[in-house]
């Protein structure tokens, strides 16, 4: 039936010639394996990191918010590419030349490795800590950095729409969101219902709307838009809310602050 | 028959329970029916009625009252449908069982792709859209949760540390006989218009949902049950029941991670059970857990569920890592490289997966203060992880790999799980989070996990141990052609759901913006093709079952004590106890056994060891 012996741990030829092999011609094909590895790992990690930096991944962004996140999310991707290809490339090679080729006998009985142990454990927690540290806490620190809004809007996620109270004029929509460029704004987000989620793609800014509570997020737009130019410009429930979730957005324009003061002037007149 | 039997005995129990309730309520005042609150409470007693008729009565509970047992003497296939103690038939009864709902929520997110082709709302509105993914996901997390650890904790554990059987059979059983009451309710949810939550089941929303989400809050907690009395059972197999010589560092890495997962399982499984009981009395005794309105709390919900359910993504992973180890030192001819570090690893991911569930929640509105101890957490639980990949990795080097089926699949697992694992230290970082948290980046990073890591892992275990189960072999060349339809499928659908996730595509919709039309038409396809695999597996898997070769005892040539047994081991596993030698993973060490089994194997080993 199998291919194989079916004795368990059957120790043949190759694993007694791979231990009376001399020890300086196994370090030299040691030496060998591992020079082979480091170069395939190299020239991955380089193609890796050239097709990761020519891809676009991100969406249109308009926003400092934007530019923190999408950040954050490139300087992971440089990261995530030496360890995904270190990890395939000793796979994979292990795959092309450790293959049992017919022979039915066994490798050798090596069952752990000091400096490789030792060295995968060090790599590993200093990535951990460097990831912690950043993007991690420095990008939250960035998108605290500055707590004074300029504009205070209200939201109120309501099944399944949007309102919004600009807090200084009064002046109340359900319709686009319109929004000053360069100008600190504070949403202060609420539910009357259910959870919503207030996300707008473009600004890379996500809160829950939560019944009972205010929370709040804040965003700086950067770039002059509408719904109408990008679709990541609007105000998108991101909390299953029940039927009518998916439908549950508002487009959202960045204008200048000139546009913006004449349409608050003329909604509140 | 007895399945008959249960199904009488759960109506008797429910009428019973139901007219208690309706006293009560007409006593207090109250409407005597109300669907909900009257359900509720019947149901449990429909459960106690639907376990003492499917045997726990007539095996078991006669002796509480001074009783004569009814002998048990049902035989041949009759036994999967019966209530057995035998650890290999309930391994088996898991399977079947498991692996059914594995195919009926497939179908369902066949139907979710075809939705899902075009924006707008097809075949689909959106409320049914919302049944079907809800159920989906549910129905899928169950397998997740219970498939490997129900089906290869049961039949190969006990066998693999030189036991007889579990610690407690008749627990075992009652632990797989609450299973079909878990289809029932779910199924009694779908039919009464199902629920609209997904399987996280999030309140208020739960709260208002219809009379379908209560009996999906009553599935998952019934389920629940079943899974901390197979925990039990599990800790306790293993702590008091393992051969002579079996100490803790010659356990296979699969026994530890079944072990590492129950323990999480009889932790924090009560935990769900809380919140789904919470949210079944918000919703029939008014007691607004989650009410703001009434001095509740919306996030309190969330915390008390991801308390269970990060666990819980854990609990679906660590046994495909097990298998996925297990695998590669016996088809690479090594012994297990760092054998110490991968059972740390394992001791470690238990240990750290209990301090980082908010991730979930970093855009619940749960205090700013909390996000840098859960992203610092979350990111260090990658260390115990990377411990996993570098005892395959080592032990993968220099080896002599066989690339058999069961091998094929354990590297897949790696492969998938690579993927899932940067991906999940992206989500971690906060700034990344905020956007991506609730889109379909979220969407294909679960997958990866869950489907490519621990579903991959349960295929691994069932073309391995598939000779075992059954005496038979799989066919390998259908095998083959599964794996790689499989695999392939699975990427090419999974893959762009990071891209669609990143373009702002969020989760749980019917209907999405139409720049994304392309993209979703592809990941659809390559779903339906990822879907038609499986027909390849189930003709292999019950063609193989009746037909295939007879298989012997051993056919991979793996030294565990599963394989020195017949193929299928008999009642009982060993002629006589086996004493343990030395860890199962001796390959290539000329003088390394690891177990006699006392039938004249090794008659001196056998003598030095008692010298």
């Amino acid at each position: 039936m199998s291919r194989y012996s079916s004795k368990a741990g059957r120790p043949l030829h190759d694993v007694v010639a791979f231990r009376i092999v001399s020890g300086g011609e196994q370090e030299s094909n040691t030496r060998n394996r591992l020079v082979v590895v480091g170069v395939a790992w190299l020239i991955a990690t380089v193609l890796g990191w050239w097709a990761v930096t020519a891809y676009d991944w991100h969406p249109f962004g308009a926003s400092r918010e934007a530019r923190i996140t999408d950040e954050a999310f490139d300087l992971l991707m440089l990261m995530a590419v030496p360890i995904a290809t270190f990890v395939l490339v000793v796979i994979g090679y292990s795959l092309l030349r450790d293959r049992d080729r017919g022979q039915d006998v066994d490798g050798p009985p090596i069952r752990t490795n000091r400096t490789f142990v030792v060295g995968w454990l060090a790599v590993t927690t200093i990535l951990s800590i460097v990831v912690i540290i950043t993007p991690g806490f420095s990008g939250l620190d960035e998108l605290r950095a500055y707590p004074e809004p300029d504009l205070v809007i209200d939201v109120k996620g309501e099944r399944w729409s949007w309102e919004y109270t600009y807090a200084e004029s009064g002046v109340q929509t359900r319709g686009t969101l319109m929004v000053p460029i360069d100008t600190r704004i504070m949403f202060r987000i609420s539910s009357t219902d259910v959870i919503h989620s207030f996300w707008i793609p473009a600004f890379r800014i996500k809160m829950d709307a939560v019944p009972g509570i205010i929370t709040t997020t804040m965003v700086t737009a950067e770039k002059l838009g509408t719904f109408e130019s990008a679709d990541e410009l609007r105000v998108q429930c991101a909390e299953l809310c029940g039927v009518g979730h998916a439908r549950m957005w508002t487009g959202v324009s960045v204008v200048t602050e000139a546009e913006f003061d004449a349409w608050l002037e003329a909604s509140a007149g | 028959m007895n399945i008959v039997r249960g199904l009488i005995g759960g109506a008797v129990g429910y009428i019973l329970g139901a007219a208690l309730l309706m006293t009560i309520r007409v006593a207090t005042g109250a409407r005597a029916w109300e669907v909900e609150s009257v359900s509720a409470g019947a149901w449990m007693f429909a459960l106690i009625g639907w376990l003492l008729a499917v045997g726990v009565w007539r095996y078991w509970a006669r002796e509480w009252f001074g009783l004569e047992l009814v002998p048990y003497t049902t035989t041949g296939w009759r036994r999967y449908l019966d209530f057995d103690t035998d650890h290999k038939v309930i391994g088996i009864q898991y399977l079947v069982k498991f692996l059914t709902m594995f195919f009926m929520a497939g179908l369902f997110a066949m139907l979710m792709r075809y939705e899902l082709m075009d924006n707008g709302e097809a075949l689909l509105d959106s409320g049914r859209y919302n049944a079907i993914m809800s159920l989906h996901g549910t129905m899928m997390v169950f397998v997740a949760v219970a498939a490997t650890v129900g089906a290869f904790g049961n039949f190969v554990v006990p066998i693999m540390i030189g036991a007889d059987d579990m610690a407690f059979p008749r627990l075992n059983a009652l632990s797989f006989w609450l299973i079909p009451p878990v289809l029932i309710a779910l199924t009694v949810s779908f039919v009464s218009g199902g629920y609209d939550t997904g399987w996280t089941g999030y309140a208020p929303l739960s709260v208002e949902s219809d009379v379908g989400g209560l009996f999906f809050n009553l599935a998952f907690f019934t389920l629940g049950l079943s899974s901390i009395i197979g925990a039990l059972n599990i800790i306790v197999t293993v702590v008091t029941m393992r051969a002579k010589g079996m100490n803790w560092m010659r356990l296979p890495i699969f026994v530890w991670s079944i072990f590492v997962t129950s323990i999480l399982s009889l932790i924090f499984t009560q935990f769900i059970a809380l919140a789904m009981l919470m949210v079944v009395l918000d919703r029939t005794a008014g007691m607004v857990f989650f009410d703001p309105a009434s001095g509740g709390d919306p996030l309190l919900y969330q915390h008390i569920f991801w308390f269970y359910s990060h666990p819980a993504v854990y609990i679906m992973i660590l046994p495909a890592f097990g298998i996925t180890l297990e695998i590669i030192s016996h088809f690479s001819r090594k012994p297990l490289f760092g054998y110490k570090w991968a059972v740390g690893g394992l001791l470690g991911i238990m240990g750290m997966s209990m301090f980082v569930w908010a991730h979930h929640m970093f855009t619940s509105g749960m205090a700013e203060a909390l996000r840098k101890p859960f992203l610092a957490s979350t990111e260090l639980i990658s260390i115990p992880t990377g411990m996993i990949f570098l005892s395959a990795v080592g032990t993968l080097w220099l080896g002599k790999i066989r690339l058999e089926l069961p091998m094929l699949f354990a590297l897949a697992v790696l492969f998938n799980f690579l993927i899932g694992g940067i991906t999940g230290v992206f989500l971690a970082d906060v700034p990344v989070d905020i956007q991506l948290q609730d889109t379909y980046f979220v969407v294909a990073h679960l997958h990866y996990v869950v489907l490519g890591g621990g579903i991959f892992g349960l295929f691994a275990a069932i073309y391995y141990w598939f000779p075992k189960m059954t005496g038979r072999m799989m066919n390998d060349r259908l095998g083959k052609i599964h794996f790689w339809w499989m695999m392939v499928g699975f990427n090419v659908t999974f893959l762009p759901m990071f891209i669609v996730g990143l373009q702002g595509m969020n989760r749980r919709v019917a209907d999405y913006t139409p720049d994304l039309v392309g993209t979703n038409r592809v990941i659809s396809m390559a779903g339906f093709f990822l879907g038609t695999s499986f027909v390849v597996f189930l003709y292999n898997f019950i063609y193989s079952w009746i037909k295939g070769a007879k298989a012997p005892a051993n056919p991979w040539g793996a030294r565990t004590l599963e394989w020195q047994v017949p193929s299928p081991p008999p009642h009982e596993n060993f002629e006589v106890p086996p004493i343990i030698l030395a860890d199962p993973y001796g390959y290539g060490e000329p003088d390394s056994d690891h177990a006699d089994l006392g039938i004249g194997t090794l008659p001196k080993i056998q003598e030095t060891v008692e010298a």
